[in-house]
C-alpha cells in the first residue's frame, strides 16, 4: 500500500474512532427516532387544564348523557359517556364519540348565506348579516300575511322531540299555517296503533330491561332501535350472570349484527314478520296459552262481537284461528317451517316475562299500521299490557303548557285551511301527520301552493326515504330556508341559510326517550361559546316573531330561547312529579308503575340548575290501562274507531290486526329481486353525515374506494351470474345506480341488501361521492289507513354493468 | 524490501500521528462543536425572577389541583392575581402587563422539562411518594434570572427534558413498574 492510501486509512480510522467515542452519532441516532414527535404540523390541542362539562347529546333522539372535555375551558377535545347518567351509564355510540368532528367540520356554515345565483350553485352563496337575513325572511313572511295566504308557509322539523319543535309549531300557529311536519319515524305509526288499540296517542314503551325473553321481529336492538345507549346498557344487563341471561330471538330476513349476537336467528322472507306473528298468535290461542284472565278483563274484540247496527263482527280470535294464519300456511309465506313456528309460539307463551318488539331493519320509518297492531296484539295475548307489564305507553312529560296563542283574523283564516298533507288523501280513515302526503301535494299542486318551506335540524334532500319526492316538491316552492349548521344537501339547495348553533353551542332539550316506559326529560347546555357567527334557531324564531310583530310577536314574547326553556321547566317543577336522577343507584328501569318518587328539587330555578348540570329528570311508568279512550274503554283488538272513521271502505278484517302487506310497484318479471335497506351504528344515516373517523371503520364489504357494495346470497350470485366484487347496475322502479356486489350467506336468497348513509353529494371531499344513497332507490308505500309513508322492500334487478 | 516498510507512514510514530490527526478533531467535533451547533438558544418571553417572588410559597403557583392534575407552569390567571397593574418598574413586568395581561394573551413560556404528547406523566404519584422537586427540576429558590433555554434543532426538544432512561432508572431503583402502558397510554 502506498503512503497516501495508508495515511488516508489511518486518518479515517482515527476520525471514526473519535466520532464513536463522542456523543455525535449516538445523539443523532436517538434524535432521528424522536424527530417526528415535534413536527409542527402534527395536530395537537393546546396544553392546559382539562375540565369536563356534562350535557346531553343531541345527535339523535336517544337522549344520552355525555361529558365533553375542554382544554383551558375553551376548546372541546373529547366526548365520553357520562358514567353518572342513569340511562346510558357512561356508554356512548360511535357517532357521538366522533361528535367533535361535526363541531370543527370544515363544512360548518359560518354565518347566514343568501343564494344569489341558481339554486344549488354553491359558489352563488353570499354571506349576509344576521339583521339582513332576519329582515329578508320576515319581509317575505309578512308579505304572505298581507296577501292573506299565511298557510303558504310550511316547516319540516327533525324526528327528535324537543321544545324547539314546539316553538316552531307555535310560530306557525300564531302565523296562521297548519303545515308543520316532521321527518318520519317509526313512532309515527306505533302511536297510531296505540291510539287505535289502547286509546292513547302516545309513544309505545317496552321494559326491555325486565324481559327474560325478547322475541324481536326485525328490530335492530343493538344497532340503533329505540334509544341506542339505553339498549346497549340493556344488552349488558341481558348478558347478566351465567344461568340468568335474557334470551334474544331475532326474526329477520338478514343476519344482522343483532341477529348474529342473538341466541337464535329465525330467517324470514322480508315483510312477512307480521304473518309469523299471526301464526304464533294462532298457536297460542289454539293451545290456550294466552293470558285469558287479562284478556277477559281488559280486552274488547278478542271474541266475535255485535256492533251498534246489530251486525256480528269477527273478533281477533276468529281471524287468528283461520287457516290462513295456521303455521302450515304461514310457513309458505315466511319460509319458516311450521314446526319452528309452533316451537316459537310455545316458548314465547311459556316464558314468564317474554316481550315482543318490532321494527323494520331500517327502523326509522313508519310501519304498516296493521302490522304494528299485530305485534302489539301478540303482547296483549301474552298479557304484557298491564300495570307493571312489559308493554305500555310513555308517560306525558308535564312541561309548562304554553297558553294558547292569540290569533288574529289572518291566522284564523289560515289555520282554517286544510293541512296540505290531507289535500290528496281522500278516504284515509285514520290520519297521521304526513310529510309524504305534504310533499306529494306540493309536487302535484294539489290544495294550495307553498311559498316558503323552512327545514330545521333535518336533511330531507338526502335522508328522507325516496328523497326524490322532496327534490321534486321543492321545485314548486318559492323560497327554501334551511337552519342547518352544515352545508348538507338541503342547505346546498336552499335560497336562504340561517345556520343553527351546533349541539355544543346551544341550549336544547330531549323530551322522552324512544321506547322507554319511564318519563324522561334532559337539557343540553352550551359547552363552548359559538365558534362561528351562527344563531340558535329558537332565537331566530323569536326574532322573526318580533320583526313580524302583532299577535305573532306576542305569542313568542320570550327574551331568549333559554328563558323559554326555563319557563317550560318551571311547569315541570310545578307539577311536583318525578325526580332528578342525581343519586347514584337510581335505576329508571327499576321504577315501578305509579311509584311515588321523592322530588329533589325545590322550584323551577332549582330544577333548571340540576338539569343543566347533566342529570335528567325521570318519572314513573304509568298504567296503560288507565285512561284508555277507546269506545269500549278497554284495549281494543277490534278497532271500533276505525269502523267509525272508515265506514264502508273497511272490510271484515280491516278493523283487526292482520297480515296486510303493501305490494311494491313494478313488474316482478322485470324486477325479480327485492331490495331491503338497513343501517349500522358506525354509518350515520340521519341528519348528521358519517364523520371521517367512522368512515374508517366501514368494512370493504360495504364500501370499497368510492363503490358501495350491496349484499346478496351466493345462491343469488349463481342465479344472476355474478361474482364477488362484480360491478353491476342495481335498478328499481325508482332509479338505477352503479354498485358492486358482495356475496355473503348473511343475505337471504332473492334479496339485495343495501346500507343507508352513503351517497352524499354535499359537505366536503371527505364525505361526498362515496357510494350511493339508498333513499334514491327505495320506494315508499302510503299506508291506506294512515296515509303515512312506509318502507319495507322495493322490487329490484341486478345486471352486469 | 526490508528498508521500505519503515518509510513514510509505515514508520509507527507517523501512523500514530495521522491517526490522532483524525481522532482528536473528531473528539472535539463530537464533544464541543456538535453540542453547540445542535442546540439553538431561544429567549423566554420575559425574565421571571423566583427570588423576587419569595413572598409567595411554591404551592401558591405550583400545586396539585383537586382533580389530581398539576398546574405546572401557571396560567396567566395566576399572574393577574397580583399583576393586574404593574407592581414595580422593570421592563420584564411591563412586558407582562402590557403585552400579555392587557391583551389576555397566554404567555408562551418555553418549558425546560417539556414532555411530548406521547408521554403521560402525572405529578400526583410523585408528590405522593414525597419526592423533592429538586430531584428532577433545577433549584429555583436562588434564581433571579431564568437560565438559557436550549432547543435541539433537529427534534425541537428542550435540552433539559428528561429522557425515558432517566425515568426508568429511578423507577427500577424504587421498584416501580416500568411497563410501557404506565407512561404511554
Amino acid at each position: 500500500m502506498n503512503f497516501a492510501r495508508r495515511a488516508f486509512l489511518q486518518f479515517t480510522a482515527g476520525a471514526v474512532g473519535g466520532t464513536l467515542l463522542s456523543p455525535l452519532p449516538w445523539k443523532l441516532a436517538d434524535d432521528s427516532a424522536i424527530w417526528s414527535q415535534n413536527w409542527s404540523w402534527r395536530p395537537s390541542p393546546e396544553r392546559g387544564h382539562v375540565t369536563s362539562v356534562p350535557t346531553t347529546c343531541l345527535l339523535c333522539d336517544s337522549g344520552c348523557g355525555i361529558k365533553v372535555h375542554l382544554v383551558n375551558g375553551n376548546r372541546a377535545i373529547y366526548i365520553e359517556g357520562n358514567e353518572d347518567h342513569p340511562v346510558n351509564k357512561g356508554g356512548v355510540c360511535p357517532i357521538a364519540a366522533a361528535g367533535l368532528q361535526f363541531f370543527y367540520a370544515p363544512y360548518r356554515i359560518p354565518g347566514p348565506l343568501k343564494q344569489t345565483k341558481q339554486r344549488g350553485d354553491i359558489a352563488g352563496f353570499q354571506p349576509i348579516s344576521w339583521p339582513d337575513a332576519i329582515n329578508d325572511l320576515s319581509g317575505k313572511l309578512s308579505s304572505l300575511r298581507a296577501e292573506g295566504r299565511p298557510q303558504a308557509v310550511a316547516c319540516i322539523a327533525s324526528d327528535r322531540r324537543s321544545s324547539l319543535d314546539e316553538l316552531l309549531q307555535r310560530f306557525l300557529a300564531a302565523f296562521g299555517s297548519p303545515n308543520f311536519y316532521k321527518m318520519p319515524s317509526h313512532s309515527d305509526s306505533t302511536r297510531l296503533a296505540a291510539a287505535l288499540m289502547l286509546g292513547q296517542n302516545a309513544p309505545l314503551a317496552f321494559s326491555v330491561e325486565n324481559a327474560a325473553t325478547i322475541l324481536s321481529f326485525g328490530a335492530n336492538l343493538i344497532e340503533g332501535w329505540g334509544s341506542t345507549c339505553r339498549m346497549q346498557a340493556a344488552y349488558r344487563r341481558w348478558q347478566g350472570t351465567p344461568g340468568k341471561t335474557t334470551r334474544i330471538i331475532q326474526v329477520e330476513s338478514r343476519c344482522s349484527l343483532t341477529a348474529a349476537k342473538a341466541d337464535a336467528w329465525i330467517p324470514v322472507a322480508p315483510g312477512t314478520e307480521a304473518a309469523l306473528a299471526m301464526a304464533i298468535a294462532h298457536v297460542m290461542i289454539k293451545e290456550k296459552m294466552i293470558d285469558a284472565e287479562s284478556i277477559s278483563n281488559n280486552v274488547f274484540g278478542f271474541s266475535d262481537w255485535v256492533d251498534a247496527t246489530g251486525r256480528t263482527r269477527m273478533g281477533f280470535r276468529t281471524l287468528a284461528l283461520a287457516p290462513e294464519n295456521s303455521p302450515e300456511e304461514v310457513a309458505k309465506i315466511t319460509g319458516v317451517d311450521a314446526r319452528k313456528i309452533r316451537e316459537l309460539a310455545k316458548e314465547f307463551a311459556a316464558q314468564p316475562s317474554a316481550l315482543a318488539v318490532w321494527g323494520s331493519n331500517y327502523g326509522n320509518t313508519p310501519d304498516n299500521i296493521y302490522h304494528d297492531a299485530v305485534f302489539l296484539a301478540l303482547n296483549v295475548l301474552k298479557g304484557n299490557v298491564k300495570p307493571g307489564g312489559l308493554v305500555g305507553v310513555a308517560p306525558h312529560v308535564p312541561l309548562a303548557a304554553m297558553p294558547d296563542a292569540d290569533l288574529d283574523p289572518i291566522a284564523v283564516a289560515g289555520l282554517g285551511r286544510q293541512r296540505l298533507d290531507l289535500a290528496q288523501s281522500k278516504g284515509v280513515p285514520f290520519h297521521g301527520s304526513g310529510i309524504y302526503g305534504f310533499l306529494d301535494a306540493v309536487s302535484t299542486g294539489a290544495g294550495y301552493p307553498i311559498d316558503i318551506l323552512m327545514v330545521s335540524e333535518s336533511n330531507p334532500a338526502h335522508s328522507l326515504p325516496e328523497n326524490s319526492l322532496f327534490l321534486n316538491a321543492i321545485q314548486k316552492v318559492g323560497t327554501l330556508v334551511s337552519f342547518s349548521s352544515y352545508m348538507d344537501e338541503t342547505a346546498a339547495l336552499s335560497d336562504l341559510i340561517l345556520p343553527n348553533h351546533s349541539m355544543f353551542e346551544r341550549f336544547d332539550d330531549v323530551i322522552g326517550i324512544p321506547g322507554a316506559p319511564y318519563g324522561y326529560y334532559a337539557v343540553a347546555v352550551p359547552v363552548q361559546p359559538p365558534r362561528l357567527s351562527t344563531k340558535h334557531t329558537g332565537e331566530v324564531i323569536l326574532e322573526l316573531g318580533k320583526a313580524i310583530g302583532g299577535t305573532i310577536g306576542a305569542a313568542l314574547a320570550w327574551e331568549s330561547y333559554e328563558a323559554y326553556l326555563q319557563e317550560r321547566v318551571n311547569g315541570l317543577a310545578a307539577s311536583g312529579e318525578g325526580t332528578v336522577a342525581d343519586q347514584a343507584g337510581l335505576d329508571p328501569a327499576a321504577i315501578s308503575t305509579g311509584q311515588v318518587l321523592q322530588t329533589n328539587y325545590e322550584d323551577g330555578p332549582d330544577l333548571w340548575k340540576k338539569l343543566t348540570s347533566g342529570q335528567p329528570w325521570v318519572s314513573a311508568p304509568i298504567d296503560p290501562l288507565n285512561g284508555i279512550e277507546t269506545l269500549s274503554g278497554r284495549i281494543e283488538l277490534a278497532f271500533q274507531r276505525l269502523l267509525e272513521t272508515g265506514g264502508a271502505s273497511i272490510d271484515e278484517k280491516g278493523i283487526l290486526p292482520h297480515f296486510a302487506p303493501l305490494a311494491p310497484s313494478g313488474d316482478a318479471s322485470q324486477f325479480p329481486l327485492l331490495l331491503v335497506t338497513y343501517q349500522q351504528l358506525n354509518l350515520a344515516s340521519g341528519f348528521h353525515p358519517n364523520p371521517p373517523f367512522l368512515n374508517k371503520t366501514v368494512f370493504d364489504s360495504i364500501l370499497k374506494g368510492k363503490d358501495i357494495l350491496v349484499q346478496i346470497n351466493p345462491e343469488t350470485g349463481r342465479s344472476t351470474g355474478l361474482k364477488e366484487g362484480d360491478a353491476v347496475i342495481l335498478s328499481t322502479p325508482q332509479a338505477e345506480a352503479h354498485v358492486r356486489v358482495h356475496l355473503t350467506p348473511t343475505a337471504r336468497p332473492g334479496v339485495v341488501y343495501m346500507i343507508h348513509g352513503l351517497g352524499h353529494k354535499a359537505y366536503d371531499e371527505y364525505i361526498q361521492d362515496k357510494g350511493v344513497n339508498a333513499n334514491s332507490l327505495i320506494e315508499v308505500q302510503m299506508d291506506p289507513v294512515t296515509g303515512l309513508g312506509t318502507v319495507w322492500a322495493t322490487r329490484a334487478q341486478l345486471r352486469r354493468a | 524490501m526490508k528498508e521500505d516498510k519503515k518509510k513514510g507512514s509505515g514508520k509507527g510514530w507517523i501512523g500514530g500521528v495521522i491517526f490522532f490527526a483524525g481522532f482528536i478533531p473528531a473528539l472535539i467535533l463530537g464533544w464541543v462543536v456538535f453540542p453547540s451547533v445542535l442546540f439553538s438558544q431561544k429567549p423566554q418571553p420575559m425574565n421571571f425572577s423566583h427570588v423576587a417572588h419569595q413572598d409567595s410559597t411554591c404551592e401558591d403557583c405550583h400545586s396539585l389541583r383537586e382533580d389530581g392534575t398539576y398546574t405546572g407552569i401557571p396560567d396567566l390567571d395566576k399572574c393577574i392575581e397580583c399583576h393586574e397593574s404593574p407592581m414595580g418598574s422593570t421592563e420584564d413586568e411591563r412586558i407582562l402587563v402590557e403585552d400579555y395581561i392587557q391583551q389576555n394573551k397566554p404567555i408562551p413560556w418555553k418549558a425546560y422539562s417539556w414532555q411530548p404528547d406521547n408521554v403521560y406523566f402525572s405529578h400526583a404519584p410523585h408528590k405522593g411518594a414525597e419526592m423533592q422537586c429538586t430531584t428532577c427540576h433545577r433549584d429555583v429558590t436562588q434564581e433571579t434570572t431564568l437560565p438559557a433555554y436550549y432547543e435541539n434543532r433537529i427534534t425541537g426538544y428542550s435540552k433539559g427534558t428528561m429522557q425515558m432512561v432517566d425515568c426508568e432508572k429511578c423507577h427500577a431503583e424504587r421498584n416501580v413498574s416500568n411497563e410501557c402502558e404506565l407512561c404511554h397510554k
